[in-house]
């Protein structure tokens, strides 16, 4: 008799534990694969546009800064090209800054209520921007995507987006900047409140730290200009 | 020995429950971050953002083969690349904030309290929406902007004071904008039941002008 609280409960648990695995499995093959490979083919058609991109983007650099000697107007607005490129993203940056490194809590321990705290969020991503332009940063990258001012950082379920491209963390943002001025605005107590706190208590990796000969690559996205024109 | 055995009997199916207790647990707790493990729903926004975003890219490449064979054709004529260099660099212009611009778009007016941090994501929302250029009340926001906030609560865009109310404005595609904002589930219908006292409005717009950033980081 004293075992049969124990038996049947016992009993539930297998029974729950096998029927969630196999749930979870076959909805994941049915409905997940084939949208998982279209995802999949276009992040790849994305990074090959992204390549042809870059590809005729230094083609027409060429041609223009070959071209820039047979004129004084073509001279002087190849350099106006130049200075505006750079302050667009459209150019690699290299220099002197700060790392700023963002992951999910690695432990297994956190309770489902605090699973949302002990992970990465797109908003992070935003906030760590903010203050990095707050603090004099002169170019940015996330996990290698430039943030220039078209830069979107997007959540979708769990997945995160920035500039269209698909990441997951851990996240890398490098920083390059005046490093002090930097360091102090992340040290701000005043600043980034809520994911100093949740990696204080839920574990959720973010570290910023001093680094030199940084290299920020450039925007290789779509400049999308369409709608707007220079009034 | 019939009440060791017991005793024997019960510690392991205690074990066995302990286990397996921990073991559903972890099931449902541990979280992974694998596209894998995506809804269909989620995936599906996935695509459509990603079918999108490849849309525009293949648009750039194909503009950008006809400039480059009309650069190569100008040159080799003598003349410079005058032509596309002033195409670039209006679209340049434009892109970094240099210069004011024309064009359709929407405005997102704000009327009552609001923050640093909405502020901020309002502009991702409208950028991922494929804003092309925006500006809060008078202040163009650039590359390299900032949002903050003031002990008197009024919001600062690259350390500019900005009191409310404020009018956020966008150029670009007025419906692709409008929808985005206005969807169920959407940024203002969060914004309505987080700031309940403050009144939203989006509009579409068909002439707005945006002035240029007021000063262009240096460096």
């Amino acid at each position: 008799m004293v075992l049969i609280l124990p038996a049947l409960l016992f009993g539930l648990l297998v029974s729950l534990q096998w029927r969630t695995q196999q749930e979870r499995s076959e909805l994941t093959v049915r409905y997940n694969a084939p949208l998982l490979d279209a995802a999949n083919s276009l992040q790849n058609e994305q990074n090959t546009l992204k390549a042809q991109l870059a590809d005729l983007r230094k083609q027409l650099d060429d041609i223009q800064k070959g071209a820039a000697s047979q004129n004084t107007a073509s001279r002087d607005l190849q350099a106006r090209i130049e200075e505006l490129r750079s302050a667009a993203g459209l150019t690699e940056r290299s220099g002197d800054g700060v790392t700023i490194t963002l992951d999910d809590a690695r432990a297994t321990t956190t309770q489902a209520a605090n699973v949302d705290k002990s992970i990465c969020h797109s908003t992070d991503l935003t906030d760590i921007v903010n203050v990095a332009w707050r603090g004099g940063a002169q170019a940015i990258a996330i996990n290698g995507e430039r943030v220039v001012g078209s830069t979107s950082v997007y959540c979708v379920g769990s997945t995160i987006m920035v500039n269209g491209t698909l990441m997951s963390p851990p996240f890398a943002v490098l920083v390059v900047g005046p490093q002090n001025d930097l360091l102090s605005a992340y040290d701000d107590p005043r600043e980034l409140g809520d994911i100093k706190q949740r990696r204080d208590v839920y574990g959720l990796g973010f570290r910023v730290t001093r680094s030199s000969a940084l290299t920020v690559p450039s925007y290789g996205g779509a400049l999308n200009v369409r709608f707007g024109t220079p009034r | 020995m019939r009440t060791n055995s017991g005793v024997i009997a019960a510690t392991v199916v205690a074990l066995f429950l302990g286990l397996l207790a921990v073991t559903q647990v972890r099931a449902q707790d541990v979280y992974s971050r694998s596209l894998q493990l995506e809804t269909p729903s989620s995936l599906t926004t996935l695509i459509a953002n990603l079918a999108e975003r490849n849309n525009g890219l293949r648009d750039e490449i194909f503009d950008l083969r006809v400039r480059t064979e009309s650069a190569r054709a100008e040159a080799a004529a003598g003349n410079g690349t005058l032509t596309e260099s002033q195409k670039q660099l209006t679209q340049l212009e434009v892109f970094a904030a240099r210069t004011s611009v024309a064009g359709q778009g929407i405005s997102v007016k704000i009327d009552g309290s609001f923050d640093d941090k909405a502020l901020s994501d309002l502009i991702n929302e409208l950028r991922n929406a494929g804003a092309e250029a925006i500006a809060i009340n008078t202040l163009r926001v650039g590359p390299r902007s900032w949002f903050g906030m003031q002990p008197d609560r009024s919001l600062t865009v690259d350390a500019a004071p900005l009191r409310g109310p404020w009018t956020v404005t966008a150029v670009g595609a007025p419906e692709v904008m409008y929808v985005a904002m206005t969807r169920t589930g959407g940024i203002i219908g969060q914004f309505e039941l987080i700031y309940r006292s403050t009144r939203f409005s989006v509009s579409r717009e068909t002439a707005l002008v945006l002035p240029s950033l007021a000063n262009p980081p240096r460096g």
